[in-house]
């Protein structure tokens, strides 16, 4: 056996920001890969710390920026639960329909980079942006922004929905209802993307719970836990949401599992719209608010895209004492070691791929 | 849920078999007087979730490591030792987590110098 240490990264197409790894191999099997992070850490819970409640919600969407909607909820949530502010009932369905659309535009971005990542084919990746421009499109028709749309405020949100909004809502879902059976024959009918994806970086169930991985990554190895289902907030439990779970642990599941995410959240969003409650949806704006803590420790779980994100508050009246965040792509790359090794090398660009990885969350 | 550091270990363990097989996050309060590590389990069967706190002196700083326990532990105790200079015993030592941190200073420690023009007092 002959041991080459291979330097890859810290800029490299395939590593999805700045990230560096250092892979042990023997010919071309891995014999272990040990990732090095931190390039893009801004110290976000050290600002949030320093700043008024109502001025962190930027620093958060900037986490994972490729689902900023989700972080920008999550903090709000948590701030909510410690000032002891109730959300709006309509507010609870617009958030809903937002952060389900955020996920599939999320999930779609996810599709294009895989494609591209396994090499070869690029229509993936071509389809993939188009279909998420027109989710962003639609977000920016909500909340005035493509990307990091400080949309959420205490107790509800900016702004209501413009009146036309769930029409256009509906007809791109009806699109890209089409769109998902049209990828699910390009990938699943192409030979080449099936051989890097199956019984490749398999994850038993065991090992996922031990290594702590989160959201699709632990559902496709076949654990049953999704916050929307278990631990459900807003509207997740009237609505009667099905969690995607696979079994195998392997790459395809990994892509699998956001598949079916896509196609339950399109469900999702319709039928939030047939429920939503009459009322009012705005939340309170800045200047109105003094706030002031009511609950010294406060801890929310919310189920984003790459996974659930646990955030723990130690409030002061104007401020947070401490806030710690979990971020799922952090805990997800630890994983990286384990379920890389005895694969091949190029197969390790794949589970990258299939992983999801956001620096910007990773590092924070 | 407060527990002495040297009952932990055994504690963490016993947790794990009794079905808390999911380590959500280990974090850190810097309350000047005392640093509180935060371990936070899941039971993921039956949807319960468990918060142990530990003080700690901060002239005493350190704390066993949950490695043989949870394998998730891994980065965030190291995470620990870089953010908040808590040593993490019984473990093979490793390079600290982010890079180019030369690790004589915590950031999340309260003492860590702050001149942001919007801080307001503590």
């Amino acid at each position: 056996m002959s041991v080459t240490r291979i330097n890859v990264g810290p800029v490299h197409p395939s590593t999805h920001g700045v990230f560096r790894m250092v892979v042990d191999v023997d010919g071309d099997t891995v014999l272990g890969v040990e990732p090095h992070i931190g390039f893009l850490h801004r110290g976000v819970e050290k600002l949030v710390e320093n700043r008024m409640y109502l001025q962190c919600p930027p620093y958060m969407e900037k986490l994972d920026y490729i689902a900023p909607m989700a972080m920008g909820d999550s903090y709000i949530s948590v701030v909510e639960k410690a000032l002891g502010v109730e959300v709006k009932p309509k507010a609870q369905y617009v958030r809903l329909i937002l952060l389900e659309l955020q996920r599939i535009a999320s999930h779609l971005l996810w599709l294009g980079t895989l494609c591209n990542d396994i090499g070869q084919m690029f229509t993936g990746f071509m389809w993939g942006f188009r279909d998420r421009d027109i989710i962003l499109r639609l977000l920016e028709d909500a909340t005035g922004q493509r990307m990091f749309y400080v949309n959420m405020r205490l107790g509800g949100l900016v702004r209501d929905l413009p009146a036309d909004f769930e029409e256009h809502a509906l007809k791109t879902l009806d699109y890209l209802e089409g769109r998902l059976a049209d990828y699910t024959d390009l990938l699943e009918k192409n030979p080449i993307f099936m051989e890097r994806m199956k019984g490749i970086g398999i994850l038993k169930a065991e090992d996922a719970k031990d290594l702590g991985v989160t959201g699709p990554v632990l559902r496709a190895s076949g654990v049953s836990y999704d916050v929307r289902k278990n631990n459900p907030y807003y509207a997740y439990a009237a609505l009667n949401f099905r969690p995607a779970i696979q079994g195998s642990g392997d790459n395809f599941a990994r892509y699998k599992v956001r598949m079916l995410e896509m196609a339950e959240s399109i469900r999702l969003v319709r039928e939030a719209f047939k429920r939503m409650p009459d009322g009012d949806a705005t939340g309170m704006q800045i200047r109105l608010i003094t706030p002031k803590a009511q609950n010294r420790i406060s801890t929310v779980s919310r189920e984003c895209p790459r996974g659930e994100q646990f955030l723990y508050l130690v409030a002061d009246p104007q401020k947070a004492y401490r806030f710690s965040i979990r971020s799922p792509t952090f805990i997800n790359l630890a994983a990286l070691s384990h379920i890389s090794k005895g694969q091949r090398f190029a197969d390790i660009i794949a589970i990258l791929g299939t992983l999801d990885l956001v620096m910007g969350d990773v590092d924070k | 849920m407060k527990i002495e550091r040297n009952f932990l270990k055994p504690k963490m363990a016993e947790m794990k078999k009794e079905g808390f097989d999911y380590l959500v996050k280990i974090t850190a309060v810097d309350y000047v007087t005392y640093v509180e590590a935060v371990y936070v389990i899941r039971n993921i069967d039956k949807d319960t979730e468990m918060l142990l706190e530990v003080d700690l002196d901060p002239s005493d700083l350190w704390l066993p490591t949950m490695l043989p326990i949870y394998k998730a532990s891994d980065w965030y105790e190291r995470e620990l030792q870089e953010m908040f200079g808590i040593e993490i015993k019984g473990r093979r030592a490793r390079r600290l987590l982010l890079e180019k941190w030369d690790g004589k200073e915590y950031p999340l420690r309260k003492s860590f110098k702050w001149n942001a023009p919007y801080a307001t007092s503590e």
